[in-house]
């Protein structure tokens, strides 16, 4: 079972704070689109991204279990 | 030792002048929380609150915003995004979140700062009310000038939105006053909105007149003028008596603890920080009400459903579970600890708050310009008398010889 990162686009308003956690999954760019640079849920970031999902104002990110 | 009785009211003059005790009673006897005399919950503890704003299934923001509308049973007719629950919230609120991003509001900064600017030349830097002569003007004349207000009009505005949230102790429902101002402010917006259907140019109204929606049938229409001039009354009432309140908080609070502000004097990268602590510490919305749209087992207490329930982030955000020594207000405090509520959390989080965080920033600048060292005429403070807000309506300042 693999762990994904999901982004509801509909609700994500670049508010940004996911890149603030953690740079290297989350990238808010000069248009205010946010990409997602690799999808996967490790030990190693688990606690960062579950933070991000926590810190989004919006609730937008959220974790697939595939 | 009796305990008395604990009562949240949140239309008494314990609640305009700051229910801290109130909430920390709540928090620890009740944290469901039943009001009897007028048939209402109240959830006061971070992860309760917290968790109830994500979940927008269980507490629906359609049957109205505040106490009076909520219990009414009906759902709320008026077409405002902070009254509509997905899935139609999410269509009508993307056609506007565009402007109120982090980025898009940064390159409002010299706009904001012109504005804040010319306000605080007025004053008399020795002696001045940060509220009155100061934080109750640059809110509204920056939302009303994007939504697209002629100058003539925009502190009329703020006149009609405080006078629309002015509630006496006790009064539960909007006044006739009050409804009068609602009136005259739509009035006035559906006349711009057909200056801009006629003639548009670069602000909201003629961006929220261009845009569509898909409707229930497939089909893409356009918004109507109720629709248009509900965005308006949103965001010109939402944009303009909350950081009036958080800068007039903050020249008390900083008064209250001055080593505080010398942190800020000494390093001015703080002032972000400052501001979300102000937000944390005093709120300048204390809650909101929404409807329970099922029955809830919370802490041994079932919410039938069909009640009103106040989450109560002011509550929340002095929660020892929450945040350590909940009660000091510490700009340098971990501010990860738990979620800052002071802006909402989930699908209705605040649309401004990247714009209300600016503005108060830069006044925060200013002041730290202006009053290094200051004093609060306390005797003449005076708070605000209002629905779901509070904060001061007046906090003369002057600086020391």
């Amino acid at each position: 079972m693999t762990k994904k990162i999901e982004v509801d686009f509909g609700l994500c308003e670049s508010n940004g704070v996911c890149m603030g956690i953690i740079p290297e999954v989350f990238d808010l760019d000069d248009q205010d689109y946010l990409h997602v640079l690799q999808e996967d849920v490790t030990p190693e970031n688990e606690k960062q991204i579950l933070e991000a999902v926590r810190q989004c104002p919006r609730q937008a990110i959220s974790i697939r279990e595939e | 030792m009796t305990t008395s009785q604990l009562v949240f009211d949140p239309f008494s003059e314990e609640f305009f002048n700051g229910p801290w005790e109130i909430y920390r009673r709540m928090r620890d006897e009740a944290p469901v929380y039943y009001n009897s005399e007028h048939d209402f919950y109240a959830l006061s503890r971070h992860e309760d609150v917290a968790a109830a704003y994500k979940d927008f299934a269980t507490y629906s923001s359609a049957y109205g915003l505040d106490l009076a509308t909520v219990r009414s049973e009906e759902p709320f007719a008026a077409k405002m995004i902070i009254l509509m629950d997905p899935p139609e919230h999410r269509q009508m609120r993307s056609l506007v979140n565009k402007v109120f991003t982090p980025r898009a509001i940064e390159a409002m900064r010299p706009m904001v700062t012109d504005t804040i600017d010319r306000y605080l030349a007025k004053v008399d830097r020795t002696r001045f009310d940060v509220v009155q002569d100061f934080s109750a003007f640059f809110p509204v004349e920056v939302i009303t000038q994007m939504l697209g207000v002629p100058e003539e009009y925009r502190q009329q505005v703020r006149e009609w939105v405080d006078t629309s949230l002015h509630r006496e102790p006790g009064q539960i429902d909007m006044s006739e006053k009050g409804m009068q101002a609602i009136g005259e402010a739509m009035a006035l917006y559906y006349k711009l909105i057909q200056e801009r259907r006629a003639n548009p140019c670069d602000d909201m109204f003629s961006r929220l007149v261009a845009a569509e929606i898909e409707r229930e049938d497939g089909g893409m229409e356009s918004l109507d003028d109720f629709e248009i001039a509900g965005f308006a009354t949103l965001l010109g009432g939402a944009g303009a008596e909350t950081v009036t309140k958080l800068v007039g908080t903050a020249a008390v609070t900083f008064a209250r603890f001055p080593e505080q502000w010398q942190r800020l004097l000494d390093d001015r990268s703080l002032i972000p920080a400052a501001v979300e602590e102000l937000l944390r510490y005093e709120p300048p919305v204390h809650y909101n009400v929404r409807r329970s749209m099922r029955e809830v087992d919370l802490h041994g207490v079932t919410i039938p459903e069909g009640k009103p329930v106040f989450l109560l982030q002011a509550s929340a955000h002095r929660d020892p579970e929450a945040f350590s020594d909940p009660d000091a207000f510490d700009i340098d405090r971990n501010r990860t600890e738990a979620q800052n509520l002071g802006f909402g959390y989930g699908v209705h989080s605040c649309l401004g708050a990247a714009l209300a965080r600016m503005e108060t920033a830069i006044a925060l600048e200013r002041l730290l310009d202006c009053l290094p060292r200051y004093e609060v005429l306390w005797d003449d403070c005076r708070r605000v008398a209002m629905q779901n807000v509070a904060g001061w309506s007046h906090v003369p300042v002057r600086v020391p010889d």
